[in-house]
């Protein structure tokens, strides 16, 4: 079919393009202007050059947002890919039931931020929640979330990989199933262990798949904001702000626009630094495993 | 198939058990609990057996309309919010699947890049027009968010469904005289029917669940059901949680028997969407 010109086709893919230059495109591009500036809610802008930023950096509450959210993505998202690289090789190695079992690791997808935070409230409440009463009975330390700041990040954590896991999970096991079968019997042949195969067949061709799961949550969970929001508002005191968190106390609690904007770029920018990471070294290792 | 030994089959067997533990526990305890009269839901240790009641229920119909509100408020955003989304994608999606120029593929890079800015960062600006446009708190900006936000991995997903579609048909109905609208609609969607379901999967999911814009753009007249049981979190000590997790059950109910029905679609577009876009 002979390609038609251009201006025939954009009846079909204007909607699309409208849509996300209207709601997300020219609205961020003018979140530039508004971090240059000085304003709040309903008020004339000062230019104030990069001010805002420099401020925002130096903001020892933003930091220690940034720092909590580095933590959380950096833990929340290894522990994640780890146990959904062990599920998807469980799942490939043969289960009865696999389509039952398949639907209930997916159960969580469903299920709101709110809901969430409702359930592992409950789960861990300090005087009746299951999960504690089972900690007690193990002598184990509980989770006093909301009190302490480090358990609440653990249990912000928790909720975020009990929510994001079958994501993580999906990617790996479709990528698994699509490594041949023979190779695995070849490898057998050869007289491979079972542990050799995984780390010469599994692993170095799930690479690509568990970089894209990477990325993919890396730049989700690093605008992490409802479960946080919802559980504890950041606090007590700030201590568990993440920079979601900050960006939005900065606008709506505090109507300062200027660093609000200033902190919305930070996280474009480190999602676009992420994503251009990656892409890097996926473009290097399809480069290295043609030669 | 070799016979596996013994000690490996007990080991799956704890791995599996773990999984459905981790996945289901949360989901089937909110659940019961919704299901236990008052004083049972903070028994220690908590009651696995008890006489099932719909008090909570009751009582959230009774004391909590605004929540029966919300679900009104969800549902047509939701629905608003899909049909749009799976619409524009759809449309677009076949204009990239069928056709290749330097500036499609790179506007096809552009819808990429979209997806990874951060949904917050456009509230700021977005906000004050809102509000001077005197469209907050209504339903159609929350369509027309969620929709947004979600065309980009759409059109995406619609090009790789629509690429699994033989050209020849197209090139068939042409000859038959058809227009490129009427291809599309009698030709392209009812084959491309999977990646439409998975498209509608990731929507209907968001849409029903979302809190954020929620929060930020929606007062009273257009609250979302997220929103009214986040509110009731906040009033927990006034609210009892037999009412809350009944709340719950009722939100998460059918969104969760959705997911179960199209399981297929789902797991067909998170595997798509994570390899092509």
């Amino acid at each position: 079919m002979r390609t038609r010109s251009l201006s025939q086709l954009m009846p079909l893919i204007a909607p699309v393009h409208i849509l996300i230059l209207s709601v997300i495109v020219i609205p961020s591009l003018y979140v530039i202007w508004l971090s240059l500036g000085q304003s709040s809610f309903g008020q004339a802008q000062t230019f104030v050059g990069l001010q805002n930023y420099y401020n925002v950096l130096t903001d020892p509450a933003f930091r220690s947002a940034l720092w909590n959210t580095v933590i959380l993505v950096v833990v929340a998202v290894h522990v994640e890919l780890a146990i959904g690289l062990g599920m998807a090789l469980l799942f490939a190695s043969g289960l009865p039931f696999r389509r039952f079992l398949l639907v209930a690791v997916l159960a969580p997808y469903a299920v709101s931020e709110v809901i969430a935070v409702v359930m592992w409230r409950f789960l861990f409440d300090p005087d009746a929640g299951p999960v504690t009463l089972v900690l007690k009975a193990l002598g184990l330390p509980i989770l006093d979330w909301s009190f302490e700041p480090t358990h609440a990040m653990i249990l912000i954590a928790l909720l975020t990989i009990w929510l994001h896991l079958p994501f993580t999970f999906i990617i790996l096991y479709a990528a698994r199933l699509a490594i041949p079968a023979d190779l695995y019997e070849a490898a057998r042949i050869d007289g491979a262990t079972p542990f050799q195969s995984f780390r010469r067949v599994t692993m170095p061709l799930l690479g690509p798949a568990i970089i894209v799961a990477l990325l993919f949550r890396y730049i989700f969970a690093f605008r992490i904001f409802s479960e946080v929001w919802l559980l504890t508002q950041g606090g007590p005191a700030r201590s568990t702000e993440v920079v979601a968190v900050y960006l939005y106390q900065e606008a709506f609690s505090f109507n300062a626009f200027g660093t609000a904007a200033a902190t919305a770029w930070i996280m474009v920018i480190v999602s676009l630094l992420l994503a251009a990471g990656y892409v890097f070294i996926l473009r290097k290792q399809g480069a290295a495993n043609a030669h | 198939m070799r016979t596996r030994s013994l000690p490996i089959s007990i080991g799956k067997a704890f791995a599996v058990a773990a999984i459905l533990l981790w996945s289901l526990f949360p989901i089937a305890f909110i659940v019961m609990s919704s299901l236990k009269p008052g004083r049972d839901i903070f028994a220690v240790p908590p009651k696995y057996i008890f006489t099932p009641t719909f008090q909570h229920y009751a009582s959230l119909w009774s004391e909590w309309g605004v929540f029966f509100n919300g679900l009104f408020n969800s549902t047509v955003i939701t629905a608003g919010a899909t049909v749009l989304a799976v619409t524009v994608s759809t449309c677009a999606g076949y204009v990239y699947s069928r056709n290749s120029s330097r500036f499609l593929n790179a506007s096809v890079m552009f819808l990429i890049i979209v997806r990874l800015i951060p949904p917050i960062v456009v509230t700021l600006p977005l906000f004050p027009i809102i509000n001077a446009m005197n469209l907050n708190d209504t339903h159609i900006v929350l369509m027309v968010l969620y929709a947004t936000f979600f065309v980009s991995l759409g059109t995406v997903l619609m090009r790789t469904f629509i690429d699994q579609i033989p050209r020849e048909l197209d090139e068939a109905a042409q000859i038959d005289g058809a227009g490129r609208l009427t291809i599309l609609r009698r030709v392209i969607v009812p084959l491309a029917a999977p990646g439409i379901l998975a498209v509608a999967v990731f929507v209907v999911v968001f849409a029903w669940n979302e809190y954020l814009f929620a929060f930020i753009f929606t007062a009273t007249r257009a609250k979302t059901a997220p929103l009214v049981i986040s509110e009731m979190i906040g009033s927990i000590d006034g609210v009892d949680w037999g009412i809350l997790f009944a709340a719950s059950t009722v939100q998460l109910a059918p969104v969760l028997l959705f997911v179960i029905f199209m399981n297929r679609y789902l797991v067909a577009g998170l595997t798509a969407g994570a390899t092509k876009g």
